[in-house]
């Protein structure tokens, strides 16, 4: 165990080593520099300005020199600094990282709970009337692009019916207080929360009904039956669990995806997440923003990851972790 | 030279001057009678980075910090001088030395009181070394002299008749020095959790979501501001905007943030003010920038073909909805006292002459292929490029559209010079110093700089007339020389105007005194105040 | 990354009985109900694609009539767009594109995605560590947010985009290659082949890649579907290539006037939808025709 722990942690940091090489020649291939877009977006800005700006911002030593300096910096925990922002890249990422967890956890519960269910539901009536209709809803569901959903959704419900807030994470300067700030974020991530499951909701559901089906025709759920466990005992006690295995691994997934990937729902819900964050930092070329924003995620998506592996081997003794 | 001593009213008399500005009432003050308080929710976009406009220049920092921190002056719609934390100034003989009599009993947000300290400081150390605008506008400033806490004494090499038109807090907002000296202003704390002299006080900021500012209670200008609360919302999407207005969860919004297909609707459901006012500080053009060291663009045959080809009221029918003018001469018509179209080469829609023209410089029907290059800012350069590859198409022209970022943009055009032509937005500003000059006049092309002589245009002839009306102290000599400018620039074509721009702010009608100056609503909003919520 | 480099659709695909003959396969997997509604419903998008320089010989981008009519308003049946031109070109015209994304991403991905799963798993060791490596680090990063990264390097052009959307998808395509492949070369063929002194280079193309390649083609529809919802997020986003028509650009030019004219993003967003159902049924079909033991049961 402490073998295998050792090993992936090894991996992971060779992965984020990966990464942060590949995107940071990446990156430097774009055409133009932050200094370029803040003399671009004041629109007025003299060469002396601008050099002088270049050498604070460090941007023109050479690659490798600014890589390694980077990688150095990454490895005593410093991310750089955001000079737009006015401070260091770190904390401009964790006062954006609240809205994306928040987004991400509540979707992935959303989904894998409604998903599960309608699999399972679909599964016991398989290849009756419900199946089919349910079967053709999850198709649609699949095949709709999120960023459609979430437009349809605050078209409804926020812009005519007015049952939700349009934009934001929370009312600015409304009441304080614990609960009534959880009332009012809960209210603003309804709809981007929804628009995020359905797609994944299908996934579930198709998921979960083809390993239910799978599941119930293998010997020891014969022969709980045939020892006359009742059939919910069997949905629950067998079936369910080894369903639930690609169902984690799709949740691990999920978590990859719509940590900082999330781009499109966060700008169509105005929400203050990492994507958006990502996203402008690509286009203000500012690059340690966007390397920290990477980094920041995948050791996220690292850990979520050890962590799917973990819960794996706990559902399902057979698996050996060999990698 | 002659003797410019001037004094101007005190702060007193100031709202009084405004209000006299009659016959808008939609936008002359009006008094809240009664109805103090309440919240405001303005939205803009993109978010701002930092919350002072004194180290950039661009919008979003400008929109917001100006309610927070001051400057010396504000200007009224025909860009007069009216008194902020400068109550008077006098002017020296030589036009050389400037001195500014300051406000007595202004304090920043922290209680510090507010000396020439701070101008001296703000001017020397931020303006003049990390401030965009601000190294042209104070370039001859050697040094601030503070004889008193009340006095700030500009001493300069050459006489600056633009640095009065530029010292509103939009553009150059004075910084505490108390906070700010003996630090890296690029990264002092301060610059996000302000502390200023203006009506409102920093409370919160959530970057790229809100901004929470509450009213200063120790506000040098008594009885105002009359709101609680102003809050920003940093809405990208602008059909949200609307939708936001349309609910009332928003009050107002400001540059054209709004997708122009709305206005109508808006308009007719009566429950918005529409105007177009308080952008006498942007004056934007729409235009075509051709590149002159291009070898097809460098032919005047094919600029004038081109500029034949166009027509330019569908633009402002189609793409701008009407809120714009046909552009004839580089000028925006609200610079009213400059605008001259009078002799100035026109180029209305003729496709039948863009051809014979393109004839003429040797390029037969279906043999010209152009790429252009529109300014990733807003949709609306993109939506005219869209529409000149189809009239362009027309004349027999095969144009390509490239789609860049920003970034990308500003080093295709302006380092690599790697392009035809653009479709570029322009800012003009409150006079053709600031920033028309930067596009005609052939020692502002540098590469690597954005945004100016993009053409590369190099006429000894224009530099002669635009150096002329930079230092002409006299009205009437200036006017003169913008119109020969007028004349040779639409002769020339570097630069192919399009469309005078109308940036529009749309707000709720519980919304009163959003625009009341030349700001607009850059301004500080002490006078601004609202209906109860419905 | 973890423990079961499989993708849900075919777990079962490891007890998979012997492949039954081609033309069978193929009437298996049309005659369902689902590859025939796909089959129907893919039919017309490509009919849509074919038929759009016939229909339309002016383009997409010809303007017809004043902008934002509404459809049944003018002559252009599903309305005119925010310059006046005619969304029913624009839809037809932007079969073209949508297919022609979908089809070259997906195949390159299938190529790049092949390519390293197969020499993963056949060569295995430090030969396989550095590949999986190199895909875990792909992987991690959030795809959508690379393919940003990429096409905004590289500008926006239709050769851009199919590139971004070719390799942040491989990954997948590599890891249930590398799974098949462990599983392929164990096999007395592939021992044998070995034996008789065949180069590495041949088994792999000869042998172990015909063999491992089933639930690859099953995850192809997917990648289809999946890049043609790339390029319309990529549209929506403002980085579409403006020189060419696809849904994408359209539901990008609608989606600021969509409190005023919903039409111009929601029509080609049910062209989105349509396609990628389409795509989705006859992957279902597919799958289901080489897995058939879970169909019936």
């Amino acid at each position: 165990m402490g073998h295998y722990l050792r090993n992936r942690l090894l991996q992971a940091v060779v992965v984020i080593l990966i990464i942060i090489v590949g995107n940071f020649i990446l990156l430097n291939a774009v055409p133009g520099d932050l200094v370029d877009v803040l003399a671009g977006r004041g629109g007025d800005m003299d060469a002396d300005l601008m050099a002088s700006l270049r050498a604070r911002f460090g941007l023109d030593d050479p690659l490798p020199i600014r890589l390694l300096d980077y990688i150095r910096n990454v490895l005593t925990g410093n991310l750089g600094y955001s000079w737009p922002h006015s401070q260091p890249v770190l904390d401009v990422v964790l006062q954006r990282l609240p809205a994306t967890t928040l987004l991400v956890i509540l979707s992935v519960i959303t989904s894998v709970f409604i998903g599960t269910l309608t699999g399972v539901f679909a599964a016991r009536k398989a290849h009756k009337l419900t199946d089919v209709i349910l079967s053709m809803v999850v198709l649609v569901c699949y095949a709709t692009p999120i960023f459609l959903t979430a437009l349809a959704l605050m078209l409804i419900f926020s812009v005519q019916l007015g049952w939700f807030p349009l934009s934001g994470l929370t009312t600015a300067g409304a009441e304080e207080g614990i609960l009534a700030t959880a009332a009012d974020m809960g209210r603003h991530l309804v709809l981007p929360v929804v628009s995020l499951s359905l797609f994944y909701v299908a996934i579930y559901a198709r998921l979960s009904r083809a390993s239910m089906l799978q599941v119930l025709t293998q010997d020891y759920v014969r022969t709980a039956r045939a020892k006359g466990v009742s059939e919910r005992g069997v949905i629950l006690g067998h079936a369910l669990r080894n369903a639930l295995l690609p169902v984690i691994t799709m949740a691990g997934l999920q978590i990859t995806e719509l940590f900082g990937g999330a781009v499109l729902t966060e700008t169509i819900f105005g929400l203050p997440g990492v994507g958006r964050l990502a996203y402008d930092a690509v286009f203000a070329r500012n690059f340690p923003l966007l390397l920290g924003i990477l980094i920041v995620c995948s050791f996220i998506i690292v850990i979520v990851n050890l962590l799917v592996d973990l819960l794996y081997m706990k559902l399902d003794p057979r698996v050996e972790l060999t990698k | 030279m002659t003797l410019t001593r001037r004094q101007m009213l005190l702060s007193s008399l100031s709202t009084v001057a405004l209000a006299t500005l009659a016959g808008r009432p939609a936008w002359a003050t009006i008094d809240p009678v009664g109805h103090e308080g309440g919240t405001l929710t303005f939205v803009i976009s993109p978010s701002p980075q930092i919350l002072t406009s004194a180290m950039t220049t661009a919008g979003a920092e400008q929109v917001v910090s100006a309610k927070i921190s001051d400057s010396l002056f504000t200007y009224d719609f025909d860009m007069n001088i009216q008194p902020q934390l400068a109550t008077s100034y006098d002017v020296s003989e030589d036009g050389k030395t400037v001195t500014f009599h300051l406000r007595q009993g202004v304090k920043w947000h922290d209680g510090t009181p507010f000396t020439s300290r701070d101008v001296a400081y703000t001017c020397m150390k931020v303006w003049k070394v990390l401030h965009g605008r601000g190294r042209t506008i104070f370039k001859d400033v050697t040094e601030v002299q503070t004889p008193d806490d009340h006095t700030a004494v500009f001493v300069m090499t050459a006489p600056s008749p633009g640095m009065l038109k530029s010292l509103a807090a939009q553009q150059t907002q004075l910084l505490p020095a108390h906070l700010y000296e003996g630090t890296d202003p690029m990264t002092n704390p301060y610059n996000l959790k302000p502390v200023g002299t203006g009506p409102f006080k920093f409370v919160s900021f959530v970057s790229g979501d809100n901004l929470v500012l509450e009213k200063n209670e120790d506000y040098w200008d008594a009885g105002k501001p009359h709101l609680d609360k102003l809050v920003f919302r940093f809405v990208s999407d602008p059909a949200t905007v609307t939708a936001g207005l349309e609910s009332g969860e928003f009050d107002l919004v400001n540059q054209s943030l709004l997708p122009k297909p709305d206005l109508p609707r808006l308009e007719a459901s009566g429950k918005f003010d529409i105007t177009t006012k308080g952008y006498e500080f942007q004056n934007e053009m729409q235009m075509i920038e051709f590149n002159l060291d291009d070898p097809v663009m460098s032919n005047p045959k094919v600029r004038e073909a081109l500029a034949y080809a166009i027509d330019k009221q569908w633009l402002v029918d189609n793409v701008f909805f009407g809120y714009g003018k046909v552009a004839n001469t580089p000028l925006h018509y609200q610079l009213t006292q400059l605008y001259d179209e009078t002799d100035v080469p026109r180029y209305d829609y003729d496709p039948m002459k863009a051809v014979k023209l393109l004839e003429e410089a040797g390029y037969k029907r279906g043999t010209l292929e152009l790429t252009v290059d529109p300014l990733p800012y807003g949709e609306y350069q993109n939506m005219t490029a869209n529409y000149l590859r189809e009239a362009f198409r027309g004349i027999g022209v095969k144009l390509t559209v490239r789609n860049e970022d920003f970034a990308g943009f500003v080093k295709r055009v302006y380092t690599d010079r790697d392009f035809q032509f653009t479709v570029n937005l322009l800012t003009g500003g409150s006079d053709p110093t600031i920033g028309t000059h930067r596009t005609y006049w052939s020692k502002s092309f540098a590469k690597g700089v954005g945004f100016s002589n993009g053409s590369h245009y190099d006429s000894p002839e224009m530099d002669k007339i635009l150096e002329a009306a930079s230092a002409e102290m006299d009205e009437e000599k200036r006017i003169g020389l913008y119109h020969a400018f007028q004349k040779l620039a639409m002769t020339d074509l570097p630069v192919l105007p399009l469309v005078a721009v109308e940036s529009v702010t749309v707000a709720n009608k519980r919304v009163h005194n959003h625009t009341i100056n030349a700001h607009g609503t850059y301004a500080d909003f002490a006078e601004v105040w609202v209906d109860p919520k419905a | 990354m973890t423990a079961m480099d499989t993708t849900p659709d075919t777990t079962a695909a490891k007890a998979r009985p012997a492949r039954p003959p081609r033309f069978q396969m193929l009437r298996r997997t049309l005659g369902t109900p689902k590859g025939i509604a796909g089959l129907a419903l893919l039919g017309i998008v490509v009919a849509m694609a074919a038929l759009a320089p016939i229909l339309f010989p002016m383009g997409p981008w010809a303007m017809v009539g004043r902008p934002y009519t509404w459809p049944g308003d003018g002559p252009a049946l599903l309305g005119t767009d925010v310059l006046g031109r005619d969304m029913t070109a624009a839809m037809f015209w932007g079969a073209q594109i949508s297919l022609l994304v979908g089809l070259v991403s997906a195949s390159v991905s299938l190529v790049i995605g092949i390519a390293v799963g197969a020499c993963a798993g056949y060569f295995g060791g430090r030969t396989d560590a550095v590949l999986m490596r190199f895909t875990d680090a792909v992987q991690t990063v959030p795809s959508f947010l690379f393919t940003i990264v990429i096409v905004a390097v590289a500008s926006p052009t239709i050769h851009s985009i199919v590139l971004a959307i070719s390799l942040v998808s491989w990954p997948a395509v590599a890891r249930l290659m590398r799974a098949e492949v462990l599983s392929v070369k164990k096999r007395e063929f592939v021992q044998s082949c070995r034996i008789i002194g065949m180069t590495d280079l041949r088994i792999i193309t000869t042998q172990v890649i015909p063999n491992a390649l089933s639930p690859v083609i099953v995850i192809a529809s997917v990648l289809v579907a999946t890049a043609i919802i790339t390029e319309a997020g990529l549209a929506f986003l403002g980085l579409g290539d403006p020189n060419v028509m696809s849904w994408g650009t359209m539901i990008n030019l609608g989606r600021p006037a969509i409190r005023t004219a919903w039409y111009i993003a929601l029509i080609p967003g049910g062209f989105v939808i349509l396609t990628v159902l389409a795509l989705n049924l006859l992957g279902d079909a597919i799958n289901d025709a080489f897995n058939p033991h879970l169909r019936k049961r």
